[in-house]
């Protein structure tokens, strides 16, 4: 009479013990996940990405100052001046206006040429992986020739022939980053080509087009859009780094990597001209690599070598 | 070895042609009138035509690059208009400084990368892993021209330790001392950013092994700690090698950036040089070394991987 009792007392304990095991580790989980979801390991990044965006929109107009005007009388005037907080360049122009009007020309020169890629390889992604051999092996190896370049060789030679301008920019590193892209969604594709819901779709009567749309594009779209978000730092970089080279967007307009270059001459004397655009890039390239990351870890973590590899 | 590295090089033969053609239509394209440019504006036509000729720009594309090939397979790769010296001539000193470099600071991220990777891998929870994540991070960030102009600030000219720029300083001259003081900043700039990328991907393949059935076997014979730890890097060095010439391809078209700032008499300086003169058969001649040298270290780094890792060599 006492043993079943006891034992259902200890079953009973052991249940709750157990439920409140499960309770805790869903919590946990759910925890866990919200943590992935809106933490802020990826509100922080993605916040400031944000203001980096208003800030490209609205630059020009919250600047305290012209840009452009300056005079040879306050030039190379320190940090902390009154009325120039940031100090001047060699030509005294306010530095801190001149580096919030370049983020329009910066971040543009990142990521428009991300999104012409996300657009341009996911088409040649999917053509290669779902047309015949020949297309694919001829995609393939133009693909394999320009990936044999490295990346910012290839941007120079493409950028050489036209003429210094942010649309330099846009075209030489949408020739760099398309491969990349192309390559990550040939991969999806062709790991989903023989699939069976696409062979049930072809069985009941879509057409080509439409098994491409319905079927194939909501699989690899969230794959290349997350591939495609880790690709805007690299890309913010290169684009000033093409600017540095006197490439891309040209003095006297402002952009992060031309001040870099404009501010050579005076590196030796004031650094801090060229340290602040320098930690500006710097800085909006942590910010988004770790939104990169962020979205990356909250999808998995299929593409984390593959962006490492265009590197 | 011998048949894996044949079909290895028989393989870049494709590539390397692409690459040449690629650089061959950069030349061939370029916007407005070579000729024109050459001989200045009201050049008599039938000098227009002698050049026009002697160019050979008369023939059709294909022919063209056939004839380009041919002189770039023989070296010649035309004369620079700034230098007014034949392109090779100009390229090959450089490119022997530029391999310098290249080499300290793949060393740098070969030591430094394995370093940070194992200790994030042995303790992924502790203050050595949180700080080599942290770092990693930052580096994987970290434009190379910032970095450059960040050390030139705080080590040469805050500090004053060391040289801003240069090889050997202009006074008192020259040495291996004096060498290696003016190589510390250009080699960490370039180095930091595959730094970080090689530690990332060594302390994940680390990682792995050292929770893999091998460590625990190792370690359940009774092996030392570091015996195991031995064993495990040696499991997951693969690893390092193919990112490892991933990041020499980095570091390749970091020098354009680094040998500038630093002033390093490389080909990535005189690329920049050629640039800001638009010197275009230099800028083609600086490309095409880069890039087949790049195919070349692809090369090197797979016949490594198959020295240290069998299963290369018997695939496929």
């Amino acid at each position: 009479m006492t043993r079943p009792a006891a034992m259902t007392q200890a079953r009973n304990a052991q249940d709750t013990r157990n439920a409140q095991e499960e309770r805790r580790a869903r919590k946990g989980r759910r925890a866990r996940l919200a943590r992935g979801r809106y933490g802020p390991g990826l509100l922080v990044p993605a916040g400031l990405a944000a203001l980096l965006l208003l800030l490209a929109v609205a630059g020009p107009w919250i600047a305290p100052q012209d840009p452009a005007a300056g005079s040879l009388d306050d030039r190379l005037l320190g940090l902390w001046t009154p009325g120039h907080p940031l100090g001047t360049d060699t030509q005294g122009r306010d530095m801190l206006s001149r580096l919030v009007v370049a983020v329009r020309p910066s971040l543009t020169g990142g990521l428009l040429p991300v999104a012409v890629a996300a657009v341009a390889g996911t088409l040649l992604g999917a053509v290669a992986a779902l047309a015949g051999r020949i297309t694919e092996q001829a995609l393939l190896r133009t693909l394999d020739v320009l990936y044999a370049f490295p990346g910012v060789l290839l941007a120079i030679a493409v950028a050489s022939l036209l003429r210094p301008g942010l649309t330099t920019t846009v075209i030489s590193l949408s020739f760099v980053l398309t491969p990349a892209v192309a390559r990550v969604c040939f991969t999806e594709v062709q790991r989903i080509r023989t699939a069976e819901f696409l062979e049930a779709a072809r069985v009941s009567g879509a057409g080509r087009a439409a098994v491409v749309v319905r079927q194939v594009a909501p699989v690899v779209a969230p794959v290349v859009l997350v591939y495609c978000s880790s690709l805007v730092g690299l890309a913010i970089v290169y684009a000033a780094g093409l600017s540095f080279l006197g490439l891309g967007v040209a003095p006297p307009d402002p952009e992060w990597g031309a001040m870099l270059d404009e501010s050579r001459p005076a590196l030796l004397t004031h650094p801090s001209v060229a340290v602040l655009p320098a930690l500006t890039i710097l800085a909006v390239s942590v910010v988004f690599n770790t939104l990169g990351d962020a979205l990356r870890a909250r999808a998995g973590d299929s593409g984390a070598l593959l962006a490492e590899a265009v590197r | 070895m011998r048949r894996f590295l044949l079909r290895r090089l028989l393989l870049a033969v494709p590539t390397l042609l692409g690459v040449t053609v690629v650089v061959f239509l950069t030349v061939a394209l370029i916007p407005g009138d070579p000729v024109g440019a050459l001989l200045g504006p009201g050049a008599p036509p039938e000098s227009r035509r002698e050049l026009t000729e002697r160019l050979g720009l008369g023939e059709p594309v294909p022919v063209q690059y056939g004839n380009w090939l041919w002189h770039a397979l023989h070296l010649d790769l035309g004369v620079s208009i700034s230098a007014q010296r034949p392109v090779t001539e100009t390229l090959l000193p450089a490119l022997g400084q530029t391999l310098l470099l290249t080499a300290v600071a793949f060393a740098l991220v070969v030591t430094g990368g394995t370093a940070l990777g194992t200790l994030g891998a042995l303790r992924p929870r502790g203050v050595p892993g949180r700080l080599s994540g942290a770092l990693n991070t930052l580096a994987v960030s970290a434009p190379q021209y910032s970095v450059a102009l960040l050390l030139i600030a705080v080590f040469a000219v805050w500090l004053r330790w060391l040289p801003a720029g240069g090889t050997h300083d202009v006074f008192g001259g020259g040495g291996p001392f004096d060498l290696v003081r003016h190589l510390v900043l250009p080699a960490t700039a370039a180095a930091l950013v595959p730094l970080g990328l090689t530690a990332r991907v060594f302390r994940t393949a680390l990682g792995s092994v050292l929770t893999s059935d091998l460590a625990d076997s190792l370690r359940a014979r009774g092996l030392s700690r570091t015996a195991v730890l031995r064993h495990c890097v040696h499991n997951a060095s693969p690893a390092l090698l193919t990112i490892g010439g991933l990041q020499l391809a980095y570091l390749l078209e970091g020098v354009v950036f680094v040998e500038t700032l630093f002033a390093w008499p490389g080909v990535g300086r005189l690329l920049y040089d050629a640039l800001t003169a638009r010197d275009l058969p230099l800028v083609q001649g600086g490309v095409l070394l880069v890039a087949v040298a790049f195919v070349g270290i692809n090369i090197l780094v797979d016949a490594a991987h198959a020295l240290v890792d069998p299963r290369v060599r018997s695939a496929r």
